[in-house]
């Protein structure tokens, strides 16, 4: 039964957030998060588990997206009589019907080739999307209305809450297939090409084939992803299918974690919050979004998923609460740390006027705000290195012991 | 009857001609060793045979049908099997998936999105059995590419061996090895091969004379003789194109 704990977990978390957190925004935002889950997790179908660096992704999301409003118009306007609880499908199903004529020629081969030519579809249709007013809608986009489809169960889906369960259905659902998919033989052959692909092929399977339908399975989820993002804004513009959309389910993945099946619903949940939250209080939250990327990269190369995971051999061991003490001691200065830098860029970009951070007003214009925040940052930066010897013994402390505790024994 | 025949062979890599004409018939049942100098063109015959390379002219048969210049991934699904000089597993994937990739084709289950590698007891068991067999079984969950050397060149066996095919082509199995691992590799490979076609490319004259039934030399691209042991041993030919090495007069005790 613990096989289906983290599943019922999940689908208790999904249902009843909206029940601790009703606010409209609260709201609003897990609308988008479940958006980004099921998009992140269809790009890690392609980096994580098939080897597939895609830096034009959201071709998929956005062309379900765009035919999806078109359904709810068709709805609107009566000419088809269909529940837009099936939304998302249509997104799906246009979604693969993209990736399969595009992956016919763009699954030959995966590293640069594939990059660049996911880089250059990306580009031709979003320049396409200016282009074909008639179908995109120019710059402004298209947009419909959700609420003129026959009701679901008496529910006409004029609230957001409504569209939250809906969608959460979806997401659910759409996980679910996802994590199945990567125990099937062609999930599991996706891994193996990604890993190498010249073997694969001496054991019976063509790479290009198995690159094919994980491509495949990756478009019609972003589809369904770009589905979900209709059904909740009813309208979508060129921008939901351009770079920058790629680039963001990109950094979801990767911050969340690729190697772990897990890791891109934390990368979404962590920047949609960072988007939705951070973006209230300054203006230069895309820059932080950038040096969290950077630093991810650099420190975390397998995320945030990968650095949970990290602690496992101390949790089985039970030393996980050994290491709570070392971590605030370093992670404390640490913080301080870093929030001195923020401070720090944030006086630079605020010029002059006095401005409110965390519990403080500071102003670049006065020479005792910079001096006590250099001050602060330096002697935090002095502490924390100071400390990083101690956190590093009681790392290898919790992990060393287990393994010779677990070899007595046996 | 022979498994898998070449016909006058040939590959070039520009202007080089790395393969000249080789035939060579493999019986149905034997273990054959290919053995030459360095640069003779044993792996590039190896991969010619198995779909990497393409042929510049001839002929290659397995079984009555025509397998030149078809695609690796066919040629396997036909019955032919090999491994590789360098390691060459799936890293990140488990040492037990790694053998179950390899099973997957055969047991007829192809690219399907509709079956569950949990629910295949009867595949899963089959691995692990495998595993057992190669000494790994301890090793099962552990990711293949933090296995030591030795344990890497057995999964690399495992691998090659796990479709079950008829016939078998290892290049290099031992090379690398330590004596005693090499050891426990031969009685490891004698093993599998049990009822089956084994080629194989090697360079310890120790375990080819060990191992193999019959012996084809290549040397420059060509294959100057193909027999048995003894008579591979008193051939002045091969004599000749070893420039008298020790290993061929006396096959006991001469490392190659």
């Amino acid at each position: 039964m613990g096989k289906f704990a983290p599943w019922v977990g999940y689908l208790i978390a999904l249902l009843g957030l909206p029940q601790l957190f009703d606010s409209v925004l609260a709201i609003t935002i897990f609308n988008q998060m479940a958006i980004a889950i099921v998009f992140a997790l269809s790009y890690n179908m392609l980096l994580g588990q098939g080897g597939m660096l895609s830096f034009g992704h959201a071709v998929y999301f956005g062309l379900g997206g765009f035919m999806a409003v078109h359904a709810l118009i068709l709805i609107e306007f009566e000419t088809v009589y269909f529940s837009i609880t099936l939304i998302p499908l249509v997104g799906g199903l246009i979604g693969l019907i993209a990736a399969i004529f595009v992956g016919s020629f763009s699954t030959h081969k995966a590293g640069t080739v594939f990059a660049m030519i996911s880089l250059g579809i990306g580009e031709l249709v979003a320049a396409s999307s200016l282009i074909f007013v008639s179908f995109f809608g120019g710059e402004a986009g298209v947009s419909a209305d959700r609420t003129f489809g026959p009701p679901f169960f008496g529910i006409e889906f004029f609230q957001d809450v409504e569209i939250y369960y809906l969608s959460a259905g979806w997401v659910f659902a759409s996980t679910v297939f996802m994590y199945l998919f990567t125990q099937t033989p062609a999930g599991s052959m996706a891994n193996a090409v990604r890993d190498n692909p010249e073997r694969a092929e001496f054991i019976g399977y063509s790479a290009r084939r198995v690159r094919f339908i994980s491509f495949c399975s990756s478009g019609f989820f972003a589809g369904v992803a770009g589905g979900l993002f209709a059904l909740n804004y009813e309208f979508i513009t060129e921008e939901n299918l351009n770079a920058v959309t790629s680039g963001r389910v990109l950094l979801m993945a990767y911050i969340g974690g690729l190697g772990y099946f897990i890791g891109p619903i934390i990368g979404a949940v962590v920047l949609t919050l960072m988007n939705s939250l951070l973006s209230n209080y300054t203006e230069l939250w895309m820059l932080y979004l950038g040096i969290m990327f950077v630093l991810t990269v650099l420190f975390l190369p397998r995320g945030f998923a990968g650095f949970i995971m990290m602690h496992q051999t101390a949790w089985l061991s039970g030393r996980l609460s050994s290491l709570v003490l070392p971590y605030l001691i370093t992670g404390i200065p640490a913080i301080m740390f870093g929030g001195s830098i923020l401070a720090a860029i944030e006086m630079l970009h605020h010029g002059g006027e006095s401005f409110g951070f965390l519990f403080v007003t500071l102003d670049s214009g006065n020479a005792l705000h910079w001096f006590a925040l250099t001050s602060v940052g330096a002697a935090s930066h002095f502490a924390c290195r100071l400390s990083l010897g101690q956190l590093t013994s009681a790392w290898e402390e919790a992990n060393q012991s287990e393994d010779t505790t677990e070899r007595g024994p046996s | 009857m022979s498994i898998l025949s070449l016909r006058n062979v040939s590959k070039s890599f520009g202007k080089t001609e790395i393969i000249r004409g080789v035939n060579l018939d493999i019986q149905a049942g034997e273990r054959h060793a290919i053995i030459g100098p360095n640069g003779a063109g044993k792996s590039t015959l190896f991969h010619l045979i198995s779909g990497k390379y393409q042929l510049s002219s001839g002929r290659i048969t397995f079984r009555d049908q025509e397998i030149q210049n078809h695609p690796p991934y066919e040629i396997a699904r036909l019955g032919l099997a090999r491994s590789f000089q360098v390691t060459n597993i799936f890293p990140r994937l488990s040492v037990f998936e790694n053998v179950r990739c390899g099973m997957l084709w055969k047991q007829g289950l192809g690219y399907s999105f509709r079956h569950l590698l949990g629910r295949q007891t009867e595949l899963n068991a089959r691995a692990m059995h495998l595993l057992e067999e190669i000494s790994l079984s301890d090793r099962a969950n552990f990711p293949a590419g933090e296995l030591a050397y030795a344990q890497q060149r057995a999964l690399e066996l495992g691998v090659a061996i796990a479709s079950g095919a008829d016939l078998i082509m290892l290049d290099e199995p031992v090379a690398g090895m330590s004596l005693s691992e090499a050891e426990a590799a031969v009685s490891l490979i004698r093993k599998i091969t049990e009822g089956k076609t084994l080629v194989m490319v090697e360079h310890d004259m120790n375990i080819v004379f060990d191992v193999a039934d019959r012996i084809s030399v290549l040397v420059y691209g060509e294959i100057i003789a193909s027999d048995s042991p003894q008579a591979i041993r008193a051939n002045p030919k091969v004599q000749e194109a070893y420039l008298g090495e020790a290993i061929l007069t006396d096959a006991g005790g001469e490392d190659a």
